[in-house]
């Protein structure tokens, strides 16, 4: 059995473990309530945007962008894989790359790009050193996004890549974030509703009258859907610190849960073991004392 | 008071400003839109450039709003207009150095590319927004 002395140290070390946990708790929380004003500020950009976008694809005869059609034919799939810069939260991170492998098992020419150093430092492990990658943390994301869509939108125009897949976290819940896998180019209309529902629900109401466009629609498109898809990349960026934050938040106070459990367990453990040390000392006294009387 | 229209301009980060207005006048890629009340429904993309709108507060008096947009698209409709641009600035925020070192570098890194090229086009972006800027600060 453990001396006191040894288990005085453990719990004197777990309790500052449990230190660093609860303020890692802390300053998750007041994160992600940061990254979640962010994403609501870019709500109203959004709903603009998807309705412009709605508008125009109401009014276009044929839509003729290459983003509306199939890419090259036999070419390997673009995969954006975001995940956070850092660690510390759990199952997040490997849940994303997971997803992303799983993905290159059935697409072994796939082109990753990566977005975050976590996702970066995966792709390198599969031996594509030289792939494109961004960090998540930069301080201007709306440009990063921009250089993201940039580059996958070459890519793509130019045949490299046949279809632009992004690979992130969705939010579902404080406690619950899965990776989600969506296909952003070529537009179809069965992504999922709420987000793309922009470009599906184009029949619904038409004869909404007849909207002028400056200098052509297919020029609006063609500047339209170019920022549709960077401002897709931005709100998924945004989504991901957010649900960062929220798994590192559940990490944490799990951490800081079971830290408390262990230092109460052991504190029991080291006053059996104080009180067994005293009994014995006591006894031997007891002892003692009756051999010397008998 | 003129009719006026529902303004909103907003950005990614925030909405700029929303409220009523009697024009609004921004840079669209065929050159300059003015939009009063009553607009049949239009939409445009716009260039960087300094845009203006007579707005009127909550106490009716109007006022003159201007900002240096980059790009972005501004929609039209008989009961109101709505801009979105990627960034917007007013005259406070606009750090003239910094913008005039800006345009200095995307002159510089222009000259280094294809005329045709999508970085040609992306500096040129970022040298007609420092322009906004400066002209908006009156330099």
């Amino acid at each position: 059995m453990a001396s006191v002395r040894d288990l005085r140290d453990r719990i004197k070390s777990l309790k500052n473990t449990q230190q660093i946990t609860k303020a890692m708790k802390q300053v998750a929380a007041a994160k992600i309530r940061r990254a979640e004003a962010v994403q609501k500020q870019a709500r109203p950009y959004a709903d603009t945007l998807a309705e412009m976008l709605r508008d125009l694809l109401q009014n276009v005869r044929s839509v003729d962008h290459p983003f509306m059609k199939p890419g090259r034919a036999g070419a390997p799939s673009g995969v954006i894989l975001m995940t956070a810069d850092k660690g510390l939260a759990g199952a997040f991170n490997s849940n994303l790359v997971q997803t992303a492998e799983t993905f290159r098992r059935a697409h072994q020419d796939a082109v990753f790009y990566s977005v975050g150093i976590k996702a970066r430092n995966a792709i390198r492990r599969w031996g594509k050193a030289d792939h494109a990658t961004w960090v998540l943390g930069a301080p201007d994301k709306i440009r990063t996004a921009r250089e993201i869509s940039e580059r996958v939108s070459a890519d793509f125009t130019n045949g490299t890549i046949g279809e632009i897949v992004l690979i992130s976290p969705k939010l579902i819940s404080m406690m619950s974030q899965k990776p989600e896998r969506r296909t952003l180019v070529p537009i179809t209309g069965e992504q999922s509703p709420e987000r793309s529902g922009v470009l599906s629900e184009r029949s619904e109401s038409k004869g909404k009258g007849a909207v002028e466009f400056s200098p052509s629609p297919e020029f609006v498109l063609s500047r339209l859907i170019p920022k549709y898809l960077e401002f897709t990349i931005y709100s998924a960026m945004l989504e991901t610190d957010a649900a960062f934050f929220a798994a590192q938040l559940v990490a944490m106070s799990n951490a800081t849960d079971n830290a408390g459990k262990l230092i109460r367990d052991l504190t029991i453990v080291m006053n059996n073991a104080r009180q067994a040390a005293i009994t014995k000392e006591l006894l031997e006294i007891v002892a003692g004392a009756e051999a010397l009387a008998g | 008071m003129a009719s006026a229209v529902a303004f909103k301009l907003i950005t990614p980060t925030e909405i700029v400003f929303e409220g009523e207005a009697e024009l609004v006048i921004a840079t669209g890629t065929e050159g300059e839109e003015g939009i009063l009340a009553h607009h049949a429904p239009f939409l445009t993309a716009l260039r960087p450039g300094v845009l203006r709108a007579n707005v009127s507060g909550s106490s009716g008096q109007t006022s003159r709003l201007e900002l240096a947009t980059s790009e972005g698209f501004m929609q039209a409709l008989p009961d109101r207009v709505t801009v979105i641009v990627d960034q917007a600035l007013r005259f406070e925020d606009v750090d003239v150095v910094q913008t005039r070192q800006q345009l200095s570098e995307a002159l510089e890194r222009q000259a280094h590319v294809a005329a045709q090229s999508p970085e040609f086009a992306r500096e040129q972006s970022a040298i007609d927004f420092a322009n906004a800027k400066l002209r908006l600060t009156g330099h």
